[in-house]
């Protein structure tokens, strides 16, 4: 019974912190935009400085009518966003915040693999939705999304596989165990290379091609209306707090940090994600989009020869430690 | 890897819970199978094959095999059925039925198949008789069991896959190379100014123009996305 | 030499970190008015007392956006056996400002100082035909019509007030010479009174 009770309380918190985080992100997106924009963002809902805003949206995208268009195959329509949402949700499970036991949802033996695995599946969605959606330019949304995960699945798992390597493990918490601060500058290209990637997994600007408003509306997004729509967007987030958590969690040692390791570890991990969630944002901010083919390029010309070389590091470091 | 029988088994007359769960998530597996081969909608078939992959993937699982499984789901739905579905919407994937997609060698594949899958099975069958694995004690499919096991027993098949795989890449690498070489002979060949007829010169220029602004020459920054802010 | 590769990428990212850093532009206009210079083209003010209906205005607009009605009315001679004068009376004058395009060339070419700018421009409606502002509309509007900006320092004096002080110079000038002529009529008499004399005179002149 104990048990039982153990683990729906991990589930409610992970849940919870699902929910929340990603809207907190957003939040965030929202306010850090239009200051680098010059501009205040929002600032009425919820009375100060705008906080509630994305509550509001949430209330407007369910009060909106749930559209299906009339060729579109509806059962993956409606399925699709389920598809792209609930993979983060099984991440988020892996994802140690602090060393102690309690501090993560689910021990995973290959949490690496897992972790990955998993998030690639949550582009099915997109696939599903771009075709589903009988619509040429969801489509072609699907086809840049289809695209660019091949692309940057390869160097994502590289850049893992390197820190994998250092620390003679694929659990994430055994990673972390392992972690020593020289790790730093020793897998600052794979943490680069990952965190790259990952943006364009998650289609973040300025990998954002397979939404590119300007060219193909809204990819394969494009036919989807009130709280499927919603889900989608969610999915963007929740992908962001997972993409800087995981690099937090394998690049920049999660909840080690100068002082304060015992108790408040679990502030480190949070600290770093923020950290890296802002960067996220700044770089949305910063960048124009990449062009179909520069994107291409910059996987399979920069990335991915980086990405090795930095396994060849590992492994020269690792043997010459040993 | 999962061969360390133990001795005194429960017998099949009473099943536990995992294998009660193999057995369901077994025969889902199958069913997803078949819809997959049998469909007549091409996409359906692709996301049908990802229900069956992923039901493997939970059969490992549930053999403890943690590593085997987040690998399965990694490369054959993350990668290949991507793959898959993209080289579909690439040529063709209508909403709806396509009976045209049916090319009529049912028998022969099934003739094909039969025998293969029967093989198979015997093979696995045979293999493993009556061998029980301890799902109690310590995972024996985990991470660590796995690599050893693969690189202490099976470094030669291991090895070998990787050459084959090494040849693949590198005749697919030749395969596209050859292509180039091929356009570029063609295009060597048109750009030579024929001065006897105005007509070829005349061709080759729409040509050139077009490589010349193409997608590699011209850096174009599309604006930010504004969606949601 | 070369840029450093990447330069180019921290120099996108310092641009957009210093402007998060710096004051927002954003004017939050319902909850703070804006501050609008001083010739702000809002709305157009009608000084009715100065218009003569010349029509100027109507005839300048390029939209045709401009109505004017009126009358003539006689006033009888103002000595007897005189011709009778006639007089335009302002009937209706309306701007329709769904068509204005806010040129400001009926200001310009007011030769009476009748039209205004007015810096006002919470007018909207959601009628369209209540965007026609009538006569006591416009006059309403001259209320809000602030005062012309100071003259640059060192500037040309403005035309009126230069009128006027040549008039008062002259008035000054003849009262002066009055004074002058006054007082050789009294030197004869006495000097003592002559100095408290002047003194005064120099005090009406500060």
């Amino acid at each position: 019974m104990n048990d039982v009770l153990d683990v729906a309380l991990r589930l409610v918190i992970v849940f919870a912190v699902f929910m929340v985080v990603p809207l907190v992100v957003g939040q965030a997106e929202h306010k850090v935009m239009a200051h680098m924009q010059g501009r205040l963002g929002p600032m009425y809902a919820g009375g100060f400085h705008g906080w509630a805003q994305l509550v509001a949206d949430g209330v407007k995208f369910a009060q909106k009518e749930d559209v299906v268009p009339a060729d579109a195959d509806r059962r993956i329509f409606q399925l699709a966003p389920a598809v792209a949402l609930l993979p983060y949700l099984l991440v988020i499970l892996a994802i140690p915040i602090g060393p102690s036991e309690g501090a993560v949802g689910q021990v995973i033996d290959a949490g690496i693999f897992f972790v990955l695995a998993v998030m690639g599946v949550g582009v099915l969605g997109s696939l599903m939705a771009g075709w589903a959606s009988a619509n040429k330019f969801s489509l072609l949304g699907g086809l840049r999304t289809a695209a660019q995960l091949l692309a940057y699945e390869l160097p994502m798992l590289l850049a893992a596989a390197s820190v994998a390597m250092a620390a003679g493990t694929v659990s994430l918490p055994g990673i972390l165990n392992a972690f020593e601060w020289w790790w730093l500058p020793w897998q600052i290209v794979g943490a680069l290379v990952f965190f790259v990637a990952g943006l364009a997994e998650l289609q973040r600007p300025p990998f954002d091609m397979p939404v590119a408003d300007s060219e193909i509306i809204f990819g394969a997004y494009t036919e989807y209306t009130g709280l499927r729509f919603a889900l989608f967007l969610l999915a963007e987030y929740a992908g962001i707090v997972v993409l800087c958590g995981l690099t937090t969690v394998l690049f920049l040692g999660g909840w080690h940090g100068p002082f304060g390791e015992d108790g408040l570890g679990w502030v480190w991990t949070l600290l770093k994600t923020g950290v890296l969630a802002f960067v996220v944002i700044w770089l949305r901010v910063t960048y124009p989009r990449l062009r179909e083919d520069q994107l291409q390029k910059l996987a399979w010309t920069t990335l991915i020869p980086l990405a090795l070389a930095q396994i060849a590091l590992t492994g020269i470091v690792k043997v010459a430690i040993n | 890897m999962i061969l360390s029988a133990t001795a005194g088994h429960p017998g099949f007359l009473s099943p536990t819970g995992v294998e009660i769960a193999f057995l369901l998530v077994g025969l889902a597996t199958f069913g997803a199978a078949v819809v997959t081969v049998t469909t007549k909608q091409l996409v359906h078939a692709a996301l049908w094959l990802v229900v069956a992959l992923g039901g493997i993937a939970v059969e490992y699982l549930l053999l403890t095999a943690e590593f085997i499984a987040w690998v399965q789901v990694l490369i054959y739905v993350g990668s290949v059925v991507v793959l898959l579905l993209f080289g579909l919407m690439l040529t063709r994937a209508p909403i709806g039925r396509s009976p045209d997609a049916d090319s009529g060698n049912r028998w022969m594949a099934l003739g094909a198949s039969v025998p293969a899958a029967g093989a198979l099975v015997w093979v696995v069958v045979d293999a493993f008789r009556t061998t029980w694995i301890d799902l109690d004690g310590p995972a024996q499919g985990s991470t660590k069991a796995s690599g050893e096991f693969l690189f202490r027993n099976w470094v030669l098949p291991f090895e070998a896959l990787s050459v084959l795989l090494l040849a693949a890449l590198v005749g697919a690498i030749v395969l596209s190379r050859k292509d180039r070489q091929d356009r570029k002979d063609r295009k060597d060949r048109k750009d030579r100014p024929d001065r006897s007829d105005g007509r070829t010169a005349g061709q080759v220029r729409p040509d050139t123009r077009a490589r010349r602004t193409g997608p590699d020459r011209t850096e174009r920054p599309a604006a930010d996305r504004e969606d949601n802010s | 030499m070369p840029p450093i590769p990447g330069s180019g990428l921290a120099k996108g990212l310092a641009v957009t970190l210093r402007t998060m850093t710096k004051r927002t532009v954003t004017a939050q206009y319902p909850d703070v008015q804006p501050e609008l210079p001083p010739r702000t083209r809002g709305v157009i003010g009608l000084f009715e007392e100065n218009c003569t209906v010349c029509m100027l205005c109507a005839r300048e607009c390029p939209d045709w956006c401009i109505y004017i009605d009126s009358h003539k009315e006689t006033t009888p001679p103002a000595a007897p056996g005189g011709r009778e004068r006639s007089r335009n009376v302002l009937d209706r004058f309306a701007i329709d400002f769904a068509l204005c395009m806010y040129c400001g060339i009926c200001i310009e070419v007011c030769p009476f100082d009748a039209l205004f700018w007015s810096p006002e421009f919470e007018y909207a409606e959601t009628d369209i035909h209540e965007l026609t502002h009538e006569r006591d509309k416009l006059r309403e509007w001259m209320w809000t019509v602030p005062e012309p900006p100071a003259l640059d320092p060192g500037a040309e004096e403005p035309k009126e007030i230069a009128a006027a002080r040549k008039t008062a110079d002259k008035l000054q000038a003849q009262e002066e010479r009055e004074a002058q002529e006054a007082r050789e009529a009294r030197d004869a008499q006495g000097p003592a009174e002559d100095r408290s004399d002047r003194a005064a005179g120099q005090e009406g002149q500060e």
